[in-house]
């Protein structure tokens, strides 16, 4: 209980050293002073003030609530799937919301404004047909059955994304920093659109908590407490599809965080409590991206660089350590 | 016995260094002749080769928008270019050229066309200094030498008359592409130099880049508070109306003087994008359109 705690607390820590580092660093020095008044309510006026409060502030935001939902997504998926390399790839969601966007960019550049409404939506279209065919016929709801028709899925909507990028090669640039994965200085304007999502997430997300430890026992022990394991299975799918497609829909391509952090607070937490994993996830999720989406702006100022790569800088080393511990 | 060198004596060493020079003369090997079958991957050399008097057999499709080539080339076969292999090579093979003028762009593509044995040479300017040296060079390697300095001179003269009389200097941000993530033109970029001959002063937060374009930063943005926002998309006039919305709605921009005082353009002929022989027209546009200056 008490390592549970510690980690938690570092885990908090680590989150607001992220946060702070987000809103002090950018390409544009900021006394440390100004950026605190700003940040509650006061503030000097001039370009300094509108580089916080319009461009950090909201980014700082978006990339803890992004790094939470996949933190968060990674964790139920796993619990559900009792798959340890569940993630939002697994129901096909990253495959549908690159395509969403990758179709808006190439094809509507006059309608780029819809980039988040099309992700969200191929993103929950192409998780509603891993559903459909995991969830019907023989062997419904099973395992195997979720992993394998998101593996078709994903490789259907990347082969269309592919194909769209190479019928348009000259339009591809536009295209990079949403498959890369990267926060944009947007404002309030995206989270406007997606938080119902988000919400709605996070709401189910909570509510699977308990039933996805029950779920650990097995499904038939799982069964015999009351539980139904395949709804809880589809619950979590469902949870988890809405907060990878409204994440996607904001960041791009972020699937691998949601993949790594549920890992690493399991071994640091030492328990594959729900009650644990779920709200570490996000914590640490949180904390995860805020930290790479300032190495990202910060690294090559005035340069921004895609956040992707640097989760993926961060998470394979770790991925790898935990392969190699497993074996 | 005939000496019939008798009359030569005492000038031995003249006489035998003449024969020796008349001999590597005659071995030198009679200046290659130029190349016949020219494909042009890049407008800026197929109008360039028009100019000079040359059909070339093929030419490369212009990076979307609009057809930038010359009418002149109306009936020349246009070949399909895709990043970063460039042409087709069976439908560039069936043309059967003795040199193609292609671009970095295709770096790949030009790897493989010089495994098919075909000259492959890049020529594609991406400063308007460069327009003129790449004009003489490709006048040299076609026959057509003097026409190519005549040309690059006459270029020269219809800049400078686009440039004269530049009464302001605004601050200009040139953006490419529309996605969330728009890079920036650097000074090294066609588009970039363009606008700072026609009086404006680039903005690019410092940055250099040996691609010419890079995803900067909005604080800069902000920071620099450009007078003029242009933004080059790959797309068509019909979507100028909602791309200008777009740009003009961004939460970053908002408070920069291209958004409060409604000087936010794009520019869809593709003309900043990539080289062409237009410069002084582009210049004029430039000026007129989006600078005001």
């Amino acid at each position: 209980m008490a390592r549970r705690a510690l980690v938690f607390a570092a885990l908090v820590v680590a989150l607001i050293a992220a946060v702070v580092a987000s809103l002090a660093l950018g390409a544009v020095k900021v006394p440390f002073a100004d950026v605190i008044e700003i940040v509650f309510g006061g503030g000097p006026g001039g370009p300094d003030q509108q580089i916080v409060e319009t461009l950090r502030l909201p980014r700082t935001v978006e990339a803890m609530i992004v790094g939470a939902a996949l933190g968060i997504a990674g964790a139920i998926l796993q619990g559900a799937l009792a798959n340890p390399l569940a993630s939002p790839d697994v129901i096909g969601v990253t495959g549908g919301a690159g395509f969403g966007a990758i179709l808006i960019i190439i094809l509507f550049p006059g309608s780029i404004a819809l980039l988040p409404v099309g992700a969200l939506f191929f993103g929950l279209l192409a998780a509603t047909m891993v559903f459909a065919f995991a969830w019907s016929g023989a062997n419904r709801g099973s395992v195997g059955k979720v992993i394998l028709a998101g593996i078709a899925v994903l490789s259907l909507f990347t082969a269309a994304t592919t194909g769209l990028l190479a019928a348009y090669p000259e339009r591809a640039p536009s295209a990079i920093f949403f498959i890369a994965g990267g926060l944009t200085s947007s404002g309030w304007d995206e989270l406007q659109t997606i938080w119902p999502y988000f919400a709605a997430g996070f709401i189910c997300a909570v509510l699977l908590i308990r039933p996805l430890d029950r779920l650990a026992l097995g499904d038939d022990v799982a069964a015999s407490l009351g539980s139904r394991p395949h709804l809880i299975r589809l619950g979590a799918a469902v949870s988890a599809a809405l907060l990878a497609a409204a994440s996607a829909a904001i960041a791009g391509l972020l699937g691998f965080l949601g993949l790594v952090v549920p890992h690493v607070v399991r071994m640091a937490g030492g328990t594959s409590s729900h009650t644990f994993v779920v709200p570490a996830s996000a914590i640490g999720g949180a904390a995860l991206l805020a930290a790479g989406d300032t190495l990202a702006r910060t690294l090559r100022a005035p340069i921004e660089m895609p956040v992707g790569p640097f989760m993926v800088l961060l998470g394979v080393p770790l991925f790898l350590w935990l392969l190699r511990k497993a074996v | 016995m005939l000496d019939l060198f008798g009359p030569y004596r005492g000038y031995r060493a003249p006489f035998w260094l003449a024969v020796v020079l008349l001999v590597v003369a005659m071995a030198v090997p009679a200046k290659a002749a130029p190349p016949k079958r020219i494909v042009a991957l890049t407008p800026f050399v197929a109008n360039t080769l028009v100019k000079l008097g040359v059909t070339p057999v093929g030419v490369g499709q212009t990076l979307g928008g609009h057809d930038r080539l010359s009418p002149k080339l109306s009936g020349v076969p246009v070949l399909p270019l895709s990043h970063p292999n460039g042409p087709n090579l069976e439908q560039l093979a069936s043309l059967d050229p003795d040199l193609v003028f292609s671009s970095r762009t295709w770096a790949k593509g030009n790897e493989s066309m010089g495994d098919l044995g075909i000259r492959v040479l890049v020529q594609e300017p991406f400063r308007l200094n460069g327009a003129y040296a790449q004009t003489k060079v490709i006048g040299g390697l076609v026959g057509k030498r003097k026409e190519a300095i005549a040309l690059a001179a006459a270029m020269k003269r219809s800049v400078a008359a686009a440039r004269k009389g530049i009464a302001e200097r605004p601050t200009v941000m040139l953006i490419l592409g529309v996605g969330r993530t728009p890079f920036t033109f650097l000074a090294n970029s066609w588009g970039g130099d363009l606008v700072t001959k026609a009086g404006g002063r680039l903005l690019t937060g410092g940055v250099t880049s040996s691609s010419g374009f890079e995803r900067i930063s909005d604080e800069i943005v902000v920071a620099e508070d450009p007078d003029v926002i242009i933004a080059v998309p790959h797309a068509n006039e019909d979507d100028i109306p909602s791309l200008t919305e777009y740009l003009r709605s961004n939460p970053a921009w908002q408070t920069t003087s291209a958004v409060r005082n409604d000087r936010i353009y794009i520019s869809v002929d593709n003309s900043l994008l990539q080289a062409g022989t237009d410069v002084a027209r582009t210049i004029r546009k430039v000026r007129r359109v989006y600078l005001q200056n």
